[in-house]
């Protein structure tokens, strides 16, 4: 065993993150770690490399005891990383980023460097030649790409190359936190097997990622957690066909469907509680959001690269697709909150472009935000009322915060309270009460069943539905992709920026292609 | 306008008149290595006066006690100084950007008004006499460390240090996974910062016949930020560039009955920070490009 | 004694006033306004040449010296904050841009002088001066042993009404309830259809004018008028202040308003007049080392 975890424990205020979690990562394999958005497996990782203390139980990496050590000296056992937001020395060259990952490999050179007249030493040149070697191993051209500063590289450079500084350190353990993440199927086929050659060299990796096809296919065992606990552990195939493990990542609507061998054609029925008709896949001819050709970067990534939807008034229109497709990306510019650099968007009439968010917001495009983003310190009431804020007619305003509470009693039970005391569903369901508050003509809902639990994620859905049958027009992204599909009319499936698919929300969710990018095939 | 023309016709009866002048750009120049050092660590320590200070005082009051010669007035000035820095800079190796800020002014402003001005062996408000002083021979020593300080920070910037403070300042979390020991090399940083000033505040105190206890507060340290910030942090020479601008402009663009020098120093920070955040000399060398010099404040979120 | 603490009691408040103007725009911005005490000493000085130069009376001149602050918040907003925050910069660069204007203000003020550009401003140059004798109804009162003067103690029931209307603003009114969205969540904000600009720009006019108040009440209630008073006296009280009652917090500034005070008495009782002030700056810098958000603010870290 070349990684050892035993029961280890991290909570922040009330959340357990990390819930005795114990796992072993063989040397020399590539070993997985899935689970939904907040299952709890950054915060492992940065437990693991010392970013954040354990509050129990014991990290091992082989004979060296790596619980209480501060990350610097675990960086130095020779444990990497890469970091799922990519932290890269964004003003230095790309060179310059991997010759840092070298420093615990070179001595002090101080006396060196002030005794030297500054003409180039052959010191220099060795370490200079093993950075292009790294460099090279992930794929990129030292002579280039080595000399331009790593934040102005494209996206997918930038992924290597933290990948390049890691393996400066010559590290007994590389662990890769969502290195594909964003990525369209070829560059993701080119991470893959430079996963699988630097294992061939020997190098043991603990992998996180959400795409299952690369998950499924490079490792060689696979550990799942869910809310902080590992709920599984073992080969892949086994571990994409446990129970336990759909029910976590899809939801409870797909438990019975994936019973039978994923990829085959066969479908069955899945009950629900709230059943759309099917109705035809096609794009509406009178849209109130018509976007065309959009194109949203951050930064040196090209987020989203030429995406057109319409949304009809009515209409439940889903954006599915794997982490990092552009899908939040979309609903932040036609909020006004991230820049449209090309392409266009129009809301009923308001060129989104360059509107002010408050704008968009007063002519009905309300969102819900991925994350909730309520008002922890204020009280659920406080939070109802900033949607009724802009509003003159105080009494109206008042009328329909009550209206709102009655739809949703929780929230009408607990106004007085801190909204940081709501447990994640019932936030959720703040959130959306407030987006509705702000009399939406079209809402858009941004991963609204995120790190719930099945459960809470059923009322989530249902008070969708509700909205919906009320006459909101909504537009909703969802991770959810089985659970998105049940209740949508239409459908955009996006990859890496771009839509793959489009069509009805039963025919797409009786798709085998759509079903096998859930489940790996 | 002479005051160019002289500069370039005849240097060396230039070098003869303004030799406070070039002294001044001297010691400015020292400050402003003393900031790049900082700065470029990624700390924004605004302590550089109080340490002046502690050179300046210990320096001269060892040779109006002890007859000591001046390089060892300097030297255990210079060490003095750099032992109160470690004192300060241990603490305060938790505390990050605007408050680091902060507490470096709390500590020159206790050094000034809680020490400085209340022990009677400084002479308190009236400053202390320093009959030794040497406004023209000191001028060698002032040019000589002049050279000797910028030189000696070039190559570390260079090195595997220079890299290490680099990587701390452009993202510390990333730096530790990279195994640098982030508060080792930030405390390097502080106390080499610290040994400079005291260094620059004893040479100064030397050019003049008395420490004026008023030159080490606020004023002097925003003076000092100036310089780096008009200059850029991003390599030794930047805050160099940036002294020796701005303590020769009054010199040579003259307004009468009107001080501009602190309305000039107001804005150009102000538009620098604005339009050139990077500064003149900007990351090596005189940039014409503009690389940005800061961190995003959105790091390269995963899209979607 | 008693009369100490009864300063004490006056000068608090005045820091009290001063520091909600700090922790105001550091609660929705988490930026440090270093311009406040320019700001601060504006309203003073212009107050005080309405009065002398242009024959106002004091309530017109106040009137006016506050709106002149208050003009002065929407300057530093649109020049030194907006411009940053459009490009995502780092709160630091704030830090530097604010200072810079400060610059500005204060040496446009010292500068003032008969026949200089800005003798419309202010004419007594670096002098400090005081508010006519007669320009206010003073009576004095001696009770216990104490003296009472009216202009001193009215600064107490002033400062305090001031701070428990904008408590009730902050708490019970729309403009508070969204200024509070804003300072916990600007990004919520913004998408319930605040306009976060909008409500950024009204917050620093607000701070700006409680910084002119508590300059014009600093000048009336200690007599002292000069371009040094912010930033000499209270800028870095103000920064003492924020930091011991916690950044961002308005309970905060002004229960460590009065603990500052408190703190300078003692320190004065036990240590003399001179020490006292490098009290204040050393229990600044404690706090920062220990408890950088203060008794009552949040805490910081990065996330990962």
């Amino acid at each position: 065993m070349l990684l050892r975890l035993d029961n280890l424990q991290r909570h922040f205020g009330g959340v357990k993150a990390v819930d005795g979690v114990s796992l072993e990562v063989e040397k020399g394999s590539i070993h997985g770690l899935i689970g939904p958005n907040g299952a709890g497996k950054t915060t492992l990782v940065n437990v693991i490399t010392g970013y954040v203390r354990t509050q129990a139980g014991q990290a091992w990496l082989e004979g060296d005891r790596l619980t209480g050590l501060p990350a610097h000296r675990i960086a130095g056992l020779g444990v990497a990383r890469t970091f799922q937001n990519i932290r890269l020395f964004g003003d230095l060259s790309a060179l310059e980023n991997v010759m840092i990952g070298m420093h615990t490999r070179l001595g002090d050179d101080t006396v060196a460097q002030l005794a030297t007249l500054p003409f180039f030493r052959r010191d220099q040149r060795a370490h200079l030649n093993d950075a292009h070697r790294l460099m090279e191993t992930v794929g990129l051209d030292p002579g280039d790409v080595g000399r331009r500063a790593a934040g102005q590289l494209p996206y997918g450079d930038q992924r290597r190359l933290e990948i390049a500084r890691a393996l400066a350190l010559r590290p007994r353990l590389l662990i890769l936190d969502e290195p594909a993440a964003g990525m369209n199927p070829s560059e993701k086929q080119g991470v893959r097997e430079l996963i699988e050659r630097l294992n061939a060299d020997g190098l043991t990796i603990l992998l996180i990622d959400h795409d299952m096809r690369l998950v499924m296919g490079v490792c060689r065992r696979v550990s799942v957690l869910n809310f902080g606990r590992k709920i599984a552990d073992g080969e892949p195939h086994e571990v994409s066909t446990d129970p336990g493990v759909i029910k976590a990542y899809l939801g409870s609507g797909a438990e019975k469907e994936a019973v039978s061998a994923p990829g085959t054609t066969e479908v069955r029925e899945v009950e629900r509680a709230t059943r759309r008709s099917a109705r035809r896949g096609a794009e509406p001819e009178e849209a109130i959001l018509d976007v065309q050709k959009m194109w949203v970067s951050y930064g040196a990534i090209n987020a989203v690269r030429g995406v057109s939807l319409r949304v009809a008034a009515g209409e439940v229109v889903a954006l599915i697709g794997a982490n990092g497709a552009g899908k939040s990306t979309i609903l932040n510019a036609l909020s006004g909150l991230v820049p449209i650099a090309g392409g266009t968007a129009v809301f009923d009439g308001l060129d989104l472009t360059n509107a002010k968010p408050s704008t968009i917001v007063r002519r009905g495009l309300v969102q819900v935000p991925e994350g909730r983003e309520i008002l922890g310190r204020q009280t659920v009431l406080e939070n109802l009322e900033l949607a009724t804020w802009p509003r003159r007619d105080r009494a109206a305003a008042q009328r329909e915060t009550e209206a709102v509470m009655r739809r949703f009693p929780i929230l009408g039970e607990r106004r007085q309270l801190r909204a940081s005391t709501l447990s994640g569903g019932e936030r959720q369901l703040l959130a959306i009460a407030r987006g509705l508050l702000a009399k939406p003509r079209l809402l858009l809902l941004d991963e609204p069943s995120l790190g719930l639990a099945p459960q809470m994620v059923d009322e989530v859905f249902s008070a969708i539905g509700e909205i919906h049958r009320d006459g909101t027009t909504i537009l909703l992204v969802e991770q959810n992709a089985l659970r998105a599909l049940e209740i949508a009319d239409r459908a955009y499936v996006l990859e890496t920026g771009q839509v793959q698919l489009t069509g009805g929300g039963q025919d797409l969710l009786h798709d085998p292609a759509v079903r096998q990018a859930y489940l790996g095939g | 306008m002479d005051f160019i023309l002289q500069l370039f016709n005849d240097p060396v009866a230039f070098y003869q008149t303004h030799t406070l002048l070039i002294a001044e750009i001297g010691i400015n120049s020292i400050l402003a290595v003393s900031m790049f050092v900082v700065l470029y660590s990624g700390q924004l320590s605004l302590a550089a006066p109080g340490f002046m200070a502690i050179g300046a005082y210990t320096s001269v009051l060892m040779g109006n006690y002890w007859n000591t010669p001046l390089p060892l007035n300097l030297l255990v000035g210079t060490l003095f100084a750099g032992v109160v820095g470690l004192a300060v800079g241990l603490p305060v190796l938790r505390v990050r950007g605007v408050f680091l800020a902060i507490a470096t002014i709390g500590f020159i402003e206790a050094l000034s008004l809680g020490v400085i001005l209340n022990l009677p062996i400084t002479g308190e408000g009236l400053g202390l006499k320093n009959p030794t002083a040497d406004p023209i021979g000191g001028i060698n020593i002032v040019l000589g460390s002049v050279a000797v300080i910028v030189f000696v920070l070039w190559r570390l910037t260079k090195g595997r240090l220079g890299r290490a403070w680099e990587a701390i300042r452009q993202d510390e979390l990333a730096a530790l996974s990279q195994g640098i020991d982030v508060g080792r090399y930030k405390l390097i940083a502080f106390i080499l910062s610290a040994l400079i000033a005291g260094f620059a505040g004893g040479l100064e105190s030397h050019l003049n016949f008395f420490v004026d206890p008023t030159e080490y507060g606020v004023t002097r340290t925003v003076q000092v930020l100036t310089f780096a910030v008009l200059g850029g942090s991003g390599n030794v020479f930047g805050p160099v560039v940036g002294a020796l601008f701005l303590t020769t402009l009054p010199e040579i663009v003259r307004v009468p009955n009107f001080d501009y020098r602190d309305v000039i120093s107001g804005a150009i920070l102000i538009l620098v920070i604005v339009f050139r955040p990077q500064g003149i000399v900007g990351r090596g060398g005189l940039a014409i490009i503009r690389p940005r010099w800061w961190p995003k404040a959105r790091s390269a979120a995963s899209p979607g | 004694m008693g009369q100490q603490v009864l300063n004490a009691i006056f000068i608090g408040s005045i820091y009290a006033l001063f520091a909600v103007g700090y922790t105001l725009v550091f609660g929705v911005l988490d930026i440090l306004n270093l311009a406040h005490s320019a700001v601060f000493m504006l309203g003073a000085a212009v107050t005080y040449s309405l009065v002398v130069n242009y024959n106002q009376s004091f309530v017109v001149a106040a009137v006016l010296g506050i709106a002149a602050c208050a003009f002065m918040g929407l300057v530093i907003e649109y020049v030194c904050l907006r411009p940053l925050r459009r490009r995502r910069a780092p709160p630091i660069a704030a830090l530097i841009s604010t200072i810079g204007l400060a610059l500005i203000i204060v040496a446009a003020v010292e500068q003032g002088r008969p026949g200089s550009f800005f003798a419309w401003l202010w004419v007594d140059g670096a002098n400090s001066v005081r508010f006519p004798p007669n320009m206010l109804p003073n009576p004095t009162w001696h009770v216990a042993g104490l003296t009472l003067e009216a202009t001193k103690v009215a600064v107490v029931p002033i400062t305090l009404a001031l701070m428990l209307v904008l408590g009730y603003v902050i708490r019970f009114t729309q403009f508070g309830r969204g200024l509070r969205a804003v300072a916990e969540n600007p990004r919520a904000a913004s998408l319930m259809g605040l306009d976060v600009d909008r409500m950024i720009a009204l917050t620093v006019v607000l701070s700006s004018a409680l910084g002119g108040v508590a300059g014009i009440l600093f000048g009336l209630a200690l007599s002292d008028i000069s371009p040094y008073i912010g930033r000499d006296s209270l800028e870095i009280r103000g920064l003492a202040v924020i930091v011991l009652g916690g950044m961002g917090s308005v309970p905060g500034a002004v229960v460590g308003g009065y603990l500052l005070g408190l703190i300078e008495v003692l320190a004065l009782v036990q240590f003399g007049s001179n020490v006292h002030a490098g009290v204040a700056f050393a229990a600044l810098f404690l706090m920062l080392v220990l408890r950088p958000q203060g008794l009552f603010g949040a805490q910081l870290h990065e996330r990962l």
